[in-house]
């Protein structure tokens, strides 16, 4: 980056020369309509000293063109009519800053994605509409002032939402940079899903082999504040500052004193369905989800306790940890940077009647075959079906459910991991029973990843698995509990009706249940898919659009277990980023009020969403609101509603918005 | 020609496809079809398909990539408009309504069974009913009428002549009349060509 | 509205049931009366037309005919119902189709213009069945109940229009295992028995019958299949067109594929009304249920009398 130039002294009230670059955009704005035309346009408003055209100004070149004509004195405000301002106004301000201006004296007016992009069909209309924009953009211009930036402190510290395997990793690279971490799990344990996977795709490890190493390290690293069985339950502050409160909920087991012996569990009287096996076991009402669970310390389940109050005899519990009187605590953290890793949920598939699951014992989903075919599962590994508890000889496993399916209550999106789990599962059970006859009904084989290809070649190839190009239509039961299936096999255009006696179906994955929780309480977006929204799908994949939030895994978007640990560091470098910094530059958008005409009454408090304003006694105006600069985020919600037009927001002042709307006409 | 040749070379290679039937779908707001991957959920759903030689998807494909054979072949009036293709298909298609569609076009080119024409034709646009009681041959029908205690003759357009005529000039008006007779007009075209193809 | 009635319906009849099985009209009308539900003539109605046979023919006639047909109601101030799958499928998919769509309706209105007619859409089309389901709810209905069976194993067919497409019927997008006709049948004492493929087609519809008997026939046999080894007495239906394949079609089941269905097919057909009626303990006469043996080749073709000997047993 070249040094800044000698700073153009801009104080607002000078006369506006306003220059106007209008991009091309390659084809995107050129193609539909005529550059030039706009260009004479603009040079017919009011306080337009210049006004030009290039292909990408955007480009080195084209900024280049921008800071001369600001270097020679022609210009001290700059227009440029192209693309989204998410897209290219940074890049502007920074053109500006280096040619001397101030940054704030920029404005963007977006010709591309509100004209020539959405009407590019009606070029005509698209010109008009182009030329509005260039003029309400121009007009705002000629009402700019020159801001400074603020700059606030970033805490050397992050709070992870989410112990999976995404989680986990962003906290372990965290930590060890030196940060502090404060790892929240709603679970009693950390692992996440992956902790109930068997093998993984395509290597064949053994999914705990690789993750429980990774849970223990957790466990030790000293810049980690492991939270399970916490959620989080209010956040509150900015980038750099953010101050969360989370809840603690009550284990009714001492965690300090639990030494995680397991006695307590032999003698509990209350058996439960496991949610860890998905309803294929059971567990107590006092338990570990799993074996491996990190921390090992054991939790009542309330839900189902019946207080009989067995565990907490002494003979029972020798180091005294049973606390039925255990409460719920709170605990007020401050962090700088925040990572959503809340994972997914599966896939429901009761509602797909025609695939009999919750009415026929022997359709189970692919997570459940998962539980089935590991070795610490129900079954130990030798997966049977739930009707009869015999080795099934017969095997159908069908794709996208759930997904790829565009009727109310399915996903549109593929969920890319069924279809290499769905193989996987079927080579491990052919390992096993080379003799079964193994069947994926598929639409699309989907082995996109790194040896995925070439892992699903091998089980056609080595394992005899068949692939069956057909989605399964319905499928209905036999007196035996065997699922007779109906499809159509679309390479031989012919009906098929297949007896199996397991059928697994492979489910896709959703966002969490409870996203709109986190989604309000951070203040996030969700795409059409329901998971969290990126910042931009390809530039800015791990940032979210509140600044400091960056998200990792699944919580993203459907992945397999590189794709999140991938996404997962790439998150906890950009918290990074952020932290080593040590402070970061906010825009300086935020609500000032007028106290000479603020009449106290109190409106804009109760409108603030961030908690920003209070009302003040002024000593020449009396009681007057308010604002709290850093907590201000510049919604506008305390101006729009203002009675007396007493709140302005910097950068978007009454003045500015009304030249917009008269459109330069006054 | 040798009996081998005329047994083993088919020849049968698409070179190219059309849009033509596809075109008609989309002119009529049914562009849903062409979203369809093919995944067989309406072909496995299909009773008709069970006993027959009735391939849903096969017969969208066929519009689809403009092979015309599809309207000349009995086996899209073999579907029962049972409506689980529609409401299963994974792309929101309307399939069975598709299929309705695949016949409106067949017809409109005249391919129609006689059986169907006839329905068409001599009893629903005579009569105004589907299946009628009146005429010599039912009258049958309207003494079981009777001996349950009801008029020989219902209260709908067997019972109003004027109602009959009402739904005659609603058929012309919508181009029924004219549907019919090109229909008959094309099939009689068509019989007449094989007829001097078989002589020849 | 007379005031004894607490329902006003306009009957819309259709084809099947006045002009091959009247005795389903003479239940409904029977049956609705005893109900307090009046149902009221719609003069100079036609065929609804058939979904799956003139309107694949040509759609713009299947809606304006349907359209006439729901206006004849309209003026009236009633609701159609019909005891049809086939008319309800046409009523109420073209009264959908033309809420959703105001061009259409619009277009449809200029044609009944013509005719000096209008069609204003304020009155949905419904079902015999929807009238006893939601209109007046199982527990009105168990209050008329007099007579329970108490050992009569029913083959509860639905047919396909009475629930789909789904998101144009009522039933709150059920169609793969709808209950609400099984439920109502219970209500009298009669045991709904599971059978394999319930809710297939029987074959008639989609212009198949027209098409080619052989076809049809073959779905009826296998449902029929499936209905003896489940071991019902008597199967249940609520469309005349289902009704006719599923007792005319025995007939020819046992004509077309005697070799391959061993003992011939005789499992009496018989309409929700007849049964419910049965059950209110209303005279057989009102049902349709005696037969007049001096007709020659009328419905019904398959004996009820293994039913009426069912119910001197069990009821009287």
């Amino acid at each position: 980056m070249t040094e800044a130039k000698k700073e153009i002294k801009v104080t607002g009230n000078e006369r506006p020369k306003i220059g106007v670059y209008i991009c091309h955009c390659g084809v995107n704005i050129g193609g539909v309509v005529s550059v030039p035309d706009l260009v004479e346009y603009t040079k017919t408003l009011p306080n337009v000293e210049v006004a030009q055209e290039y292909k990408f100004f955007c480009s080195d070149v084209g900024q280049k063109i921008i800071k001369e004509d600001i270097e020679a004195g022609l210009v001290n405000r700059v227009v440029v009519a192209a693309c989204s301002p998410r897209m290219h106004e940074p890049t502007f301000r920074i053109t500006c800053k280096e040619a001397g201006l101030n940054q704030f004296l920029f404005e963007m007016a977006n010709i591309r994605e509100h004209s020539t992009w959405v009407h590019m069909r009606d070029p005509e209309g698209a010109y008009e509409i182009a030329k509005d924009h260039i003029r309400m953009a121009v007009a705002k211009a000629r009402e700019l002032k020159p801001l400074e930036v603020q700059k606030v402190k970033v805490e050397p510290s992050c709070l992870i939402i989410g112990g999976g395997v995404a989680g986990m990793n962003a906290a372990l690279d965290l930590a060890t940079e030196g940060y502090k971490v404060y790892l929240i799990e709603k679970t009693p344990t950390i692992g996440g899903h992956m902790a109930q996977l068997d093998k993984t795709f395509p290597t064949m490890d053994c999914s705990s082999c690789i993750l429980t190493p990774k849970m223990s390290e957790i466990s030790r690293e000293k810049n980690i504040e492991l939270l399970t069985y916490s959620e989080v339950v209010e956040v509150s502050g900015f980038i750099g500052n953010f101050e969360v409160t989370i809840l603690k909920k009550p284990h009714y087991v001492d965690q300090e004193k639990c030494t995680g012996c397991g006695v307590c569990v032999d003698y509990c009287p209350v058996v439960v369905g496991n949610e860890f096996e998905l309803g294929l076991a059971t567990r107590k009402a006092i338990y570990i989800p799993f074996p491996q669970a990190i921390p090992g310390q054991y939790t009542i389940d309330m839900d189902n306790c019946i207080k009989c109050g067995i565990c907490a005899r002494i003979d029972v519990c020798e180091p005294e940890a049973i606390n039925f009187d255990d409460k719920p605590e709170y605990l007020k953290i401050k962090v700088g940077t925040i990572i959503v890793a809340t994972g997914w949920d599966l896939y429901d598939p009761t509602e797909l009647k025609q695939y009999g699951y919750g009415r026929y014992p022997n359709v189970i989903t692919g997570l459940q075959m998962e539980r089935l075919l590991s070795s610490f599962g129900p079954v130990i590994g030798k997966p049977v079906r739930p009707s009869d508890l015999k080795e099934p000889h017969s095997i159908a496993f069908l794709q996208c459910v759930g997904s790829r399916n565009f009727r109310e209550g399915g996903n549109q999106y593929c969920s890319r991991v069924c279809c290499m789990y769905a193989t996987k599962q079927a080579r491990q059970y052919k390992e096993k029973h080379p003799d079964a006859d193994i069947y994926i009904f598929y639409m699309d084989i989907r082995a996109f990843g790194k040896g995925y290809e070439e892992f699903y070649e091998s089980a056609g190839q080595n394992y005899g698995i068949n692939f069956m190009r057909g989605r399964i239509a319905e499928v209905i039961e036999d007196d035996d509990h065997n699922i007779i299936i109906r499809a159509e096999d679309t390479l031989l255009q012919q009906p098929i009706e297949l007896t199996v006696n397991l059928f697994v179906l492979s489910c896709g994955l959703e966002p969490r249940a409870d996203a709109d929780i986190i989604t309000s309480l951070l203040r996030i977006q969700r795409s059409a898919d329901g998971f969290f929204l990126e910042a931009h799908p390809k530039l800015r994949p791990v940032d979210t659009l509140t600044e400091g939030i960056f998200i990792a895994g699944v919580a993203q978007g459907p992945k397999d277990i590189p794709d999140a640990v991938a996404q997962a560091k790439g998150a906890a470098s950009s918290a990074a980023v952020l932290m080593s910094q040590g402070e970061v530059e906010i825009e300086p958008f935020f609500a000032v009020v007028r106290p000479e005409r603020c009449i106290g009454c109190g409106m804009c408090v109760e409108n603030c969403a961030y908690g920003a304003i209070e009302l003040v006694e002024d000593k020449w105006f009396g009681t007057v609101a308010k604002i709290n600069e850093a907590l201000c985020k510049g919604c506008g919600a305390c101006s729009g509603n203002c009675r007396c037009s007493a709140i302005d927001i910097i950068g978007f002042t009454g003045e500015q918005i009304f030249s917009i709307i008269m459109g330069g006409e006054l | 020609m040798s009996e081998n040749v005329e047994k083993y070379i088919k020849r049968k290679v698409y070179k190219s496809t059309s849009s033509r039937i596809a075109q008609k779908f989309v002119d009529a707001g049914l562009e849903k079809i062409r979203a369809c991957i093919n995944c067989g959920t309406c072909t496995g759903s299909c009773p008709s398909g069970r006993r027959t030689a009735y391939r849903t998807r096969s017969a969208i494909r066929r519009a689809l990539t403009g092979d015309e054979s599809v309207l000349k072949d009995i086996d899209i009036w073999l579907c029962s408009t049972c409506y689980y293709c529609y409401e299963r298909c994974p792309r929101d298609i309307p399939v069975t309504d598709m299929i309705i569609k695949l016949r409106n076009i067949a017809v409109e080119e005249g391919y129609i069974l006689d059986s169907h024409f006839g329905l068409a034709n001599d009893i629903f646009y005579a009569t105004g009913h589907g299946v009628p009681a009146t005429g010599e041959n039912n009258k049958k029908w309207r003494d079981l009428r009777e001996s349950y205690g009801l008029p020989p003759l219902p209260p709908t357009v067997h019972s109003y002549p004027e109602a009959v005529k009402e739904c005659q000039e609603l058929m012309n008006a919508v181009g029924f009349r004219k549907l019919l007779d090109n229909a008959a007009k094309l099939k009689e075209e068509r019989a007449q060509a094989a007829k001097k193809d078989k002589e020849e | 509205m007379s005031e004894d009635y607490k329902w006003r319906y306009g009957f819309f009849l259709g084809c099947v049931i006045p002009n091959r099985y009247p005795m389903i009209e003479a239940s409904i009308r029977n049956v609705f009366d005893y109900l307090g539900a009046e149902l009221l003539d719609l003069p100079g109605a036609s065929c609804c037309p058939a979904p799956g046979v003139f309107r694949a023919f040509h759609i713009p006639t299947w809606f304006v005919i349907a359209a006439r047909n729901i206006s004849i109601a309209e003026e009236l101030g009633v609701s159609p119902i019909t005891g049809c799958n086939g008319c309800y499928g046409t009523l109420r998919d073209a009264w959908y189709e033309l809420e959703h769509d105001y061009d259409k309706k619009k277009e449809v209105n200029e044609y009944l213009a013509k005719i000096g007619r209008t069609y204003k859409g304020n009155f949905e089309p419904k079902h015999v069945i929807q009238a006893f389901y939601l209109d007046m709810g199982l527990d009105y209905l168990k209050d008329f109940i007099k007579l329970k069976f108490s050992d009569l194993k029913v083959a509860v067919h639905y047919g396909c229009h009475i629930v789909k497409p789904s998101e144009k019927r009522p039933w709150n997008g059920e169609y793969e295992a709808p209950r609400f006709l099984d439920e109502i049948v219970e209500i009298t004492g009669a045991k709904s028995i599971d059978y394999k493929d319930k809710y297939m087609c029987c074959g008639a519809g989609g212009a198949v019958r027209t098409a080619v008997k052989e076809v049809a026939a073959d779905f009826t046999r296998e449902k029929l299949v499936n209905m003896r080894d489940a071991g019902v007495d008597i199967i249940i239906n609520c469309c005349p067109f289902c009704h006719l394949q599923l007792d005319l079609g025995q007939v020819e089941v046992n004509n077309f594929y005697g070799d391959v269905i061993g003992e011939p097919f005789h499992i009496p057909v018989i309409y929700i009304t007849q049964l419910l009626g049965v059950a209110f303990g209303m005279d057989p006469n009102l049902l349709g249920l005696i037969k007049n043996h001096e007709l020659q080749g009328v419905s019904p073709f398959i004996s009820i009398d293994p039913f009426l000997n069912i119910v001197k047993e069990q009821l009287i």
